[in-house]
């Protein structure tokens, strides 16, 4: 465990109270394929392994999603912090990702239509759950150039911020997403879901604490604009690549992870990568991908839910989070199981 | 050489430029045919045809009709003849059983039903591929080989099949067997005007499409140009070379590894500014298993080109699992002055020429079918 480490300087992080949401409207395949939401066949995403994914229905923004994912840990959050007498600031920071840039903001574009007045266009969600959430007086961040590896990319920095700032105790992590109405509901041969993630980064643990112990991020600029059998075809090199350098960077052999939770892509790409790396697929946790589909940035904390939720995970695991996105980015965290997620 | 030699498949690639080799070294008359469905079909390629071969051919050659998967397709062709090459065939490595069966084991059964009938005949070339030697591995000798062996396509089983059905069915026809290697360039130029498996799957490389290599780094790739392919093949069509089996193929020691060509390939890519740009990986081995859920993830992804070319080069992947080292002993005694193998070089110049034309959207200027070129 000496080996392992944080971010940034020797203080410990530890990521808990998990929460998502997704987009109301539940549709099948075959619902989207008729209204025109896919590029694929239903029958060969559905040969990928999807079957179900969630749609927002009319005038439900990104924000409407992230404020439904964060209520869900905010909450339990404050209560544990309260618990532990850090006083009146539950929230140090906020990071917020999106993956469409056009969600790190909720502008009113009839009133900068009207009056040409960019103010409109910078209407932060971060600050509104700031706002709108009793947590304090969080500084914001806002990441949206990272596609859709944008919330390990917070969960990095909040593990990095906790490192540079004495003081702060916790930082909010969300990520949320929600297509253009009109959008195809496709990216990559993935079916897309609207959704939200949320999760809480803390210098100390408390319940259900799994310990930050390193992140890893690679960006090739080179691919900033490669086309969808382009991002599958390097998913192939550089994810491999991704988590040997995770691996070498957490101090660990790749054998070393007990888990890997990956995003909801075709099931059989972890088939290969497992292989390619040498972990045992059984070891892959993507049991969300037919009913959730890709729901963007959210996937790694919808799936590290379900598989906590399973109870299988032992304090002193290793588990790996794992992501692929637009940019390109490839971004990977590694968790450490604590005695408090039992 | 002097006679009557057909050619059949006389449009193809190889065919052609087999054509043009007679016309430039030998005296022999040229019977060309052509598969066309009509009148008009046989005018536009005999015209093409004549039109490539330029003016050797002039008085020299005629363009027949032939549709190998009828009955007596060669009926209108004398029975004069001298020698055959038989070039026609399906050679995709994705061609269905019944497609392969009916065209490359039926077809070169009825050109050999007409063989029988030509007394003054001489040389039956039938051109076949060293992968018709299926998943056998270790040395592959100069021989008929037996069909109790695995095959990675229909292709390749259905050129094994002609092989033996050829031999044991027309033992009184002097058969020669001419195993090809891949043909990979026009000539030690590197230039490319026919695109195969090979091509595609260095053009999956050069766009990221495909970022894994199936194979082993040790298997050895049998590479030869058009150029020496066809002068190998008017050479065993001479009347005084021993009936059999040969190896049209550089020599085991001379054949690439697959590893050294993947790296002579990324060494070619990497000097294309583009290519750097995008900083693509070279590519990691993997192995059977792998390479199949790579191929079953992309039967999901019905809407992808990329998809479409990879399951397209699938069936000929499979034999990079399978080394062998080819003997072509039998070649050298016959072939007494062969061009040697310019192995690497020609992986060299094949790649920079395929990147310089970005796999031919970038046409290279034309240039004549004949030996010349």
């Amino acid at each position: 465990m000496e080996t392992c480490r944080t971010e940034g300087a020797g203080k410990h992080a530890f990521v808990a109270d998990l929460g998502y949401s997704l987009g109301a409207v539940a549709c099948t395949l075959k619902e989207s394929e008729a209204a025109g939401r896919l590029n694929s066949t239903a029958a060969d995403l559905g040969e990928a392994g999807f079957h179900t994914h969630h749609v927002c229905p009319p005038g439900v923004t990104s924000y409407d999603l992230a404020r439904e994912a964060v209520g869900q840990v905010v909450g339990h959050a404050v209560g544990n912090f309260a618990g532990q007498g850090a006083g009146d600031a539950p929230v140090d920071a906020i990071v917020y990702s999106t993956c469409l840039p056009h969600n790190g903001s909720v502008s009113d574009l009839a009133a900068w239509e009207a009056s040409k007045d960019v103010k409109h266009l910078m209407d932060f969600p971060a600050s509104r759950l700031q706002a709108d959430l009793d947590i304090g007086e969080p500084v914001v961040f806002g990441l949206n150039q990272q596609g859709c590896t944008g919330m390990l990319g917070a969960v990095r920095l909040a593990g990095a911020l906790l490192a540079g700032e004495p003081d702060w105790e916790r930082v909010l992590c969300v990520s949320a997403d929600r297509f253009p109405p009109g959008a195809r509901y496709e990216q990559s041969y993935s079916v897309i879901s609207d959704g939200a993630a949320a999760c809480v980064v803390s210098s100390r643990p408390g319940p259900g604490a799994l310990r930050l112990v390193a992140a890893h991020q690679i960006t090739n600029g080179g691919l900033h604009a490669a086309s969808d059998d382009a991002t599958v075809g390097t998913f192939f090199s550089y994810v491999p690549r991704l988590v040997r350098q995770t691996a070498e960077r957490a101090g660990l052999s790749v054998g070393d992870f007990d888990w890997v939770v990956p995003q909801n892509t075709n099931q059989n790409a972890w088939l290969l990568l497992s292989r390619l790396l040498g972990i045992d697929h059984g070891r892959v946790w993507q049991s969300t991908l037919a009913d959730v589909g890709h729901a963007i940035s959210a996937d790694n904390i919808i799936n590290l839910k379900a598989l906590l939720a399973t109870g299988r995970v032992e304090p002193g695991q290793r588990i790996l989070l794992v992501m692929a996105g637009h940019g390109l980015n490839w971004q990977a965290v590694v968790l450490e199981a604590t005695e408090y997620i039992r | 050489m002097t006679g009557r030699v057909m050619v059949t498949g006389a449009d193809g690639y190889l065919g052609r430029r087999t054509a043009a080799r007679f016309l430039a070294g030998t005296d022999s008359r040229l019977v060309l045919t052509v598969r066309a469905s009509d009148r008009e079909e046989l005018a536009v390629k005999r015209a093409g045809l004549l039109a490539a071969l330029g003016a050797a051919a002039d008085g020299r050659t005629e363009v027949v009709p032939a549709d190998l998967t009828r009955d007596a397709p060669l009926a209108e062709v004398a029975t004069t003849l001298t020698g055959i090459v038989h070039s026609a065939a399906r050679t995709a490595f994705d061609v269905s059983r019944t497609e392969a069966l009916r065209v490359n084991v039926d077809g070169t059964l009825r050109v050999a039903r007409f063989a029988a009938g030509c007394d003054g005949l001489e040389s039956f070339v039938l051109l076949s591929t060293l992968v018709s030697a299926g998943c056998r591995t270790g040395e592959i000798t100069e021989t008929l080989l037996d069909d109790g062996v695995e095959c990675a396509n229909h292709y390749e089983w259905s050129k094994g099949e002609a092989e033996r059905r050829l031999s044991h069915e027309f033992p009184g026809l002097p058969v020669t067997i001419a195993r090809l290697a891949t043909i990979v360039a026009d000539d030690e130029s590197g230039r490319v005007t026919q695109y195969n498996a090979f091509h595609n799957t260095l053009k999956l490389f050069f766009y990221g499409l495909l970022t894994l290599m199936p194979g082993r780094p040790d298997t050895r790739l049998y590479l030869a140009t058009a150029d020496f392919t066809s002068r190998g093949i008017v050479h065993l069509a001479r009347s005084g070379t021993a009936a059999g089996v040969y190896h049209l193929a550089p020599d085991g020691s001379e054949a690439v590894r697959l590893g050294e060509a993947l790296d002579t390939v990324f060494t070619v890519f990497e000097s294309d500014p583009s290519f750097r740009r995008r900083r693509l990986l070279r590519p990691e081995f993997c192995d059977r298993d792998s390479f199949g859920h790579l191929v079953s993830a992309a039967r999901s992804l019905g809407a992808s080109p990329a998809a479409g070319a990879l399951r397209s080069v699938a069936p000929f992947a499979e034999q990079m699992f399978h080394p062998k080292l080819f003997d072509h002993t039998r070649l050298l005694a016959d072939w007494h002055d062969a061009p040697g193998s310019s192995g690497m070089r020609l992986v060299t110049a094949t790649c920079e020429s395929l990147v310089r034309t970005r796999w031919g959207r970038h046409a290279p200027p034309p240039t004549p079918t004949g030996p010349e070129a």
